[in-house]
C-alpha cells in the first residue's frame, strides 16, 4: 500500500480537528474562489494606484475589499461548522474519541483563523507594493492590516460559537445582526474619527488606530481579542460537552482572573475609570454564558468538588457548571465591578452598572418563566428573549419616544427596562437624574429577586444528584450533601 | 477491562423526551465476547438505548455500566473500551478514505508510525486499501459502511455497537458484513447489534434482545425465541399450486383444521392444527381430490419474524386483559376477573 506516503501533509502536533478542517477547507470552491478573485482585484488595484490622483479612491477601495474578505466572507464559514456535524451524526463520532468538545470548537476555529492568516499574508505583497508605488505608511498598513485580520478571527469566533445551535432562522438573525453592528460601528468610528478633525481617507484611518494609543492600546487591543475568542470558544464548547463536563470551572476562573486583571490593570496604570467600564463590558458577556448553563444533576460532577474538601464545596456555588451557581457567580463579578467603578468614577455610575447586570438577569429570569425547553439548552431562548427586548422593543420605542416632545418625560420610560436606564439617566433633567435611578434600581430589583427564586427550586431539584456525588467522596455513613 | 463481569450491565434504564418514554425499565446483561442481536420496530427505544450505551445520552434514571465502567461517571473511560457505529454513516466531503480514517487516528491518539500502521490494518481488514484515495462522500453505501466499521475499530474496541449496520445494503454488501461480524466475534469482541432483519441476526448472534415500545420482552437465543412462541399441536405448511392461487385460498377458508397465515404468490403459507404426519398427508390428499393443482407441499420452519410478531401479539393481547380501554366492554366474565 502506498497509502503511508500520501498522508504526511500534516505533522502529529497539529491538533487532528486542525488538520481535517484544513483538509477540507482548503479544497473547496469558495476558498480557491475568494483566493483567486481577491488577488485578482488586488493586482488591479495596485496597479492603478501609480497615480496619486486616484490614490485615495484605490486606498478606500483596497480597505473595503480587504475588510470584507477578512471580516466578513472568511468568518461567515463557521456559519454551519458544528450544526452540520450535528445534523450528519459525526459529532457523536467526535465525541467518542479522545477529542474534547473544547478542542472540537477550537478546530473548527483554528482552521478559519489559519485561512485568513494565510490570505492576509498573501496580501503583504500588495502592501509593499503600494509603499513602493505611493509612499504609504508600510508598518500603519501592516498594522491595520493585522486588526482586520484580528478583528475577522474575534468574528469567527463568535460565528462558530452560534453555529452550535441547530436552528438556521436563529443564527441567520444574530449573524445579520452581527454584520449590522459592525456596519454602525464602523460608521460611528468614521464619524469619531471625522469629528477629531483627522482627514477621511485610509491613510489616516491607519494614523488614528496605531499611533494614537501606542503600544500599550495595541496589547490590550490583543488582550481583549484573546479574551473575546477564549470566551466565545468556550461557550461553544459548553453546548456539545458531555454532561459530566467541568467546562465551567475553567471557564469562570478564566473569566475571574480576566476581570481581576483588567481592574488591577486600571489601579496600576491610573487608568482606572476606563478599565472599569471595559470590565462591565466583559461582564456583560460572560454573564449570558454563566446564566444559560442547564442545572447539572451528574452526582460525579459534585464528587469532584466535595473532594476537595471545604474550598471545594466553596468553589461548587460559584463554579458548578448550571445557572444556579452562574447566579451567584455572576452576582459576586456585578458586586466587585460596580464597587470599582463607584470607587473609580462615581457612585450613579455603580449604580447604572449594577442595573445594567439586572438587565441581564432579567432575561435569564424571562427565559426560566416562559422557556418551554428548561431541560435543554437556555442559551437559544435566552437569544430569542434578548432580541425581543432589545431589538423589538427599541426599535417599537424609538417612535413612541420620539413623539413625546419632552425629554424628561421620554426618560422615566427606561425605568421599566433595566438595560435602557444609562441611556434614560443622560438624557434626563439634571433634577430628575436621582429620582430616575433610584425607581430605576427598585423596578430592576425584582428580576434577580426573581431568578433567585426560581433558583431555589432548580437548586432543590439537583438535590439527589448532589448528595449521590457526596455518598460518592465519603460512603453511605458520610452524612449529607449541602 | 475486568472479565469477571459482565460487559455490558443495563439495569432499570429509563429515558423520556417529554411525555413520550422512549426507555421504560430496560435491564440485561451482556458477557464477554457475546454476539447479541437488538430487535425492535422503529421508536421501540433500541437507538436511545445504545445512545446512552455509547456515553451519547443521559439516562433519565437506572445505572449502565460497560466493562465496569459507569456511563455517566466515566464516559472517558467507556469511550476507550467501545466501538460506535450509528445508523448514519458520517462521511465528510473532500476527504479522502484514507484522510478520513487517518484524521481519526489522530484523534483517538494515535501518532506517527504506530498510526499508519493501524491505518493500514484496518484497511485491509475491510478491504478499503484499492479504495484509499477515493473522496470518502463518492462511494457506495457498502464501502461507506465498512469505512464505517474500519473508524469505529481503529482503537482495537473490546465492546462494539453498531446500530442497524445492514440497513440499505445490497444482498453482496450484507454477506461481506456477516463474514467481517463473525471475524470480530471469533476475536472475541462483545458486539450488540440493532436490525430489522431478523433472519440475519438469528444467524449471526448469540442470543437475542426484543424490545418493544421501551420495555424488554424477550432475551435469549433465536431457538428459544422461535419454540417460546409456538404453538403446540400446529404445523406451518407452504404450498404452491399451479394457476390463480385464489383456488387455494377459496377451498382453504372452507377446509377444517386450517387457517391461512399469509398469502405468497403462487399459493399461501397455511397453519395446520395438526402436527400429526397422517393428518398432514390427508390434507394433501384431500387437496388434490378437491382438484387444486399442487406443485409444491413442504413442512416449513418457522421463521424468526413469526414468533416475534406471534410474541408482541400476545403481549398486545396480555396488556388489554390487564388494561382494557376506558368505556370499552369486557368480552365475558373470564376477562372480567
Amino acid at each position: 500500500m502506498n497509502a503511508s506516503f500520501a498522508i504526511t501533509d500534516f505533522p502529529d502536533r497539529l491538533s487532528p480537528m486542525v488538520v481535517k478542517e484544513l483538509r477540507q477547507g482548503l479544497r473547496t470552491r469558495l476558498f480557491a474562489g475568494v483566493l483567486l478573485t481577491l488577488h485578482l482585484m488586488l493586482v488591479l488595484l495596485t496597479l492603478m494606484s501609480g497615480g496619486a490622483e486616484n490614490a485615495t479612491v484605490v486606498s478606500g477601495w483596497f480597505d473595503g475589499i480587504v475588510t470584507l474578505v477578512l471580516c466578513i466572507i472568511m468568518p461567515l464559514r463557521g456559519f454551519s461548522a458544528v450544526a452540520d456535524e450535528i445534523k450528519s451524526g459525526t459529532l457523536d463520532m467526535l465525541a467518542l474519541t479522545r477529542l474534547s468538545a473544547g478542542r472540537i470548537i477550537f478546530g473548527k476555529w483554528a482552521a478559519i483563523a489559519s485561512q485568513s492568516l494565510l490570505l492576509m499574508l498573501s496580501i503583504l505583497p500588495y502592501v509593499v507594493a503600494r509603499f513602493v508605488f505611493g509612499g504609504l505608511d508600510l508598518f500603519g498598513e501592516i498594522a491595520a492590516l493585522f486588526y482586520k485580520w484580528l478583528a475577522g478571527v474575534v468574528i469567527a469566533a463568535v460565528i462558530v460559537a452560534l453555529s452550535t445551535q441547530r436552528q438556521f432562522w436563529l443564527r441567520a438573525v444574530v449573524v445579520f445582526l452581527l454584520l449590522m453592528m459592525i456596519g454602525a460601528f464602523s460608521a460611528f468610528s468614521f464619524m469619531v474619527m471625522t469629528s477629531m478633525g483627522t482627514s477621511t481617507t485610509s491613510d489616516s484611518m491607519v494614523t488614528f488606530f496605531t499611533k494614537s494609543g501606542g503600544g500599550s492600546s495595541a496589547l490590550l487591543v490583543v488582550g481583549m481579542a484573546a479574551w473575546a475568542i477564549f470566551f466565545f470558544l468556550s461557550l461553544a464548547a459548553t453546548r456539545i460537552a458531555p454532561t459530566a463536563s467541568l467546562l465551567s470551572v475553567v471557564k469562570r476562573s478564566v473569566h475571574l482572573v480576566m476581570i481581576l486583571s483588567l481592574l488591577l490593570l486600571g489601579w496600576l496604570t491610573g487608568a482606572g475609570a476606563d478599565m472599569g467600564m471595559i470590565a462591565a463590558g466583559v461582564l456583560a458577556l460572560l454573564m449570558i454564558d454563566a446564566l444559560t448553563e442547564r442545572v447539572n444533576e451528574v452526582p460525579s460532577v459534585y464528587a469532584a468538588f466535595y473532594q476537595r474538601g471545604w474550598p471545594g464545596r466553596v468553589a461548587l456555588w460559584l463554579l458548578a457548571p448550571g445557572w444556579v451557581t452562574g447566579l451567584l457567580y455572576s452576582a459576586l463579578l456585578v458586586a466587585l465591578v460596580a464597587v470599582y467603578v463607584g470607587w473609580t468614577r462615581s457612585v450613579e455610575e455603580a449604580k447604572l452598572v449594577a442595573v445594567s447586570a439586572c438587565g441581564t438577569w432579567m432575561i435569564a429570569a424571562l427565559v426560566q418563566l416562559f422557556s418551554t425547553r428548561k431541560s435543554r439548552d437556555l442559551l437559544p431562548p435566552f437569544i430569542i428573549f434578548w432580541l425581543f427586548v432589545n431589538v423589538v422593543i427599541a426599535i417599537l420605542g424609538i417612535p413612541l419616544m420620539a413623539s413625546l416632545s419632552m425629554r424628561s418625560a421620554t426618560a422615566w420610560f427606561t425605568c421599566a427596562l433595566p438595560q435602557f436606564l444609562s441611556s434614560g439617566y443622560k438624557t434626563a433633567q439634571a433634577g430628575d437624574k436621582a429620582a430616575l435611578l433610584q425607581l430605576g434600581m427598585l423596578s430592576a430589583c425584582i428580576w434577580p429577586a426573581v431568578l433567585l427564586i426560581a433558583a431555589v427550586f432548580a437548586w432543590r431539584h439537583a438535590r439527589a444528584a448532589r448528595q449521590e456525588g457526596w455518598r460518592m467522596i465519603h460512603g453511605k455513613n458520610g452524612g449529607t450533601a449541602v | 477491562m475486568d472479565r469477571s463481569q459482565p460487559a455490558v450491565v443495563v439495569e432499570d434504564l429509563h429515558r423520556s423526551f417529554g411525555a413520550l418514554k422512549a426507555v421504560d425499565g430496560v435491564s440485561f446483561s451482556i458477557d464477554h465476547g457475546r454476539v447479541v442481536g437488538f430487535v425492535g420496530a422503529n421508536g421501540a427505544g433500541k437507538t436511545t438505548t445504545m445512545r446512552i450505551m455509547a456515553t451519547l445520552d443521559s439516562p433519565g434514571s437506572g445505572r449502565v455500566s460497560m466493562g465496569g465502567h459507569n456511563v455517566v461517571h466515566h464516559p472517558a473511560k467507556v469511550r476507550r473500551l467501545l466501538g460506535w457505529m450509528p445508523d448514519s454513516f458520517g462521511t465528510y466531503e473532500h476527504m479522502t478514505v484514507l484522510e478520513y480514517l487517518d484524521f481519526y487516528a489522530r484523534a483517538l491518539g494515535f501518532k506517527g508510525a504506530d498510526r499508519l500502521r493501524r491505518i493500514q490494518e484496518v484497511m485491509d481488514f475491510t478491504d478499503l486499501t484499492p479504495l484509499a484515495d477515493r473522496m470518502s462522500n463518492k462511494m457506495s453505501k457498502g464501502q461507506t459502511q465498512r469505512l464505517c466499521l474500519g473508524r469505529a475499530l481503529l482503537h482495537d474496541p473490546q465492546i462494539l455497537i453498531l446500530d442497524e449496520p445492514a440497513a440499505g445494503l445490497d444482498p453482496k454488501a450484507r454477506v461481506e458484513l456477516k463474514n467481517l461480524i463473525r471475524i470480530l466475534a471469533q476475536e472475541g469482541k462483545t458486539i450488540l447489534i440493532s436490525s430489522h432483519i431478523l433472519s440475519e441476526l438469528g444467524e449471526m448472534c448469540d442470543s437475542l434482545l426484543f424490545i418493544d415500545k421501551g420495555r424488554i420482552v424477550h432475551h435469549g437465543d433465536a431457538e428459544s425465541m422461535v419454540r417460546g412462541t409456538e404453538t403446540a399441536g400446529e404445523t406451518l405448511v407452504n404450498v404452491q399450486i399451479a394457476g390463480e392461487p385464489a383456488k387455494l385460498i377459496e377451498w382453504a377458508l372452507t377446509a377444517p383444521l386450517i387457517k391461512i397465515e399469509e398469502e405468497t404468490k403462487r399459493g399461501a403459507r397455511l397453519r395446520i392444527q395438526s402436527a400429526d404426519d397422517a393428518t398432514l398427508a390427508g390434507v394433501l390428499r384431500r387437496m388434490i381430490q378437491d382438484g387444486l393443482p399442487v406443485l409444491d407441499y413442504h413442512r416449513e420452519e418457522r421463521r424468526l419474524e413469526d414468533a416475534f410478531i406471534d410474541m408482541l401479539g400476545q403481549i398486545d393481547r396480555n396488556t388489554f386483559k390487564a388494561q382494557p380501554p376506558e368505556g370499552l366492554p369486557l368480552k365475558n366474565t373470564e376477562d372480567a376477573k
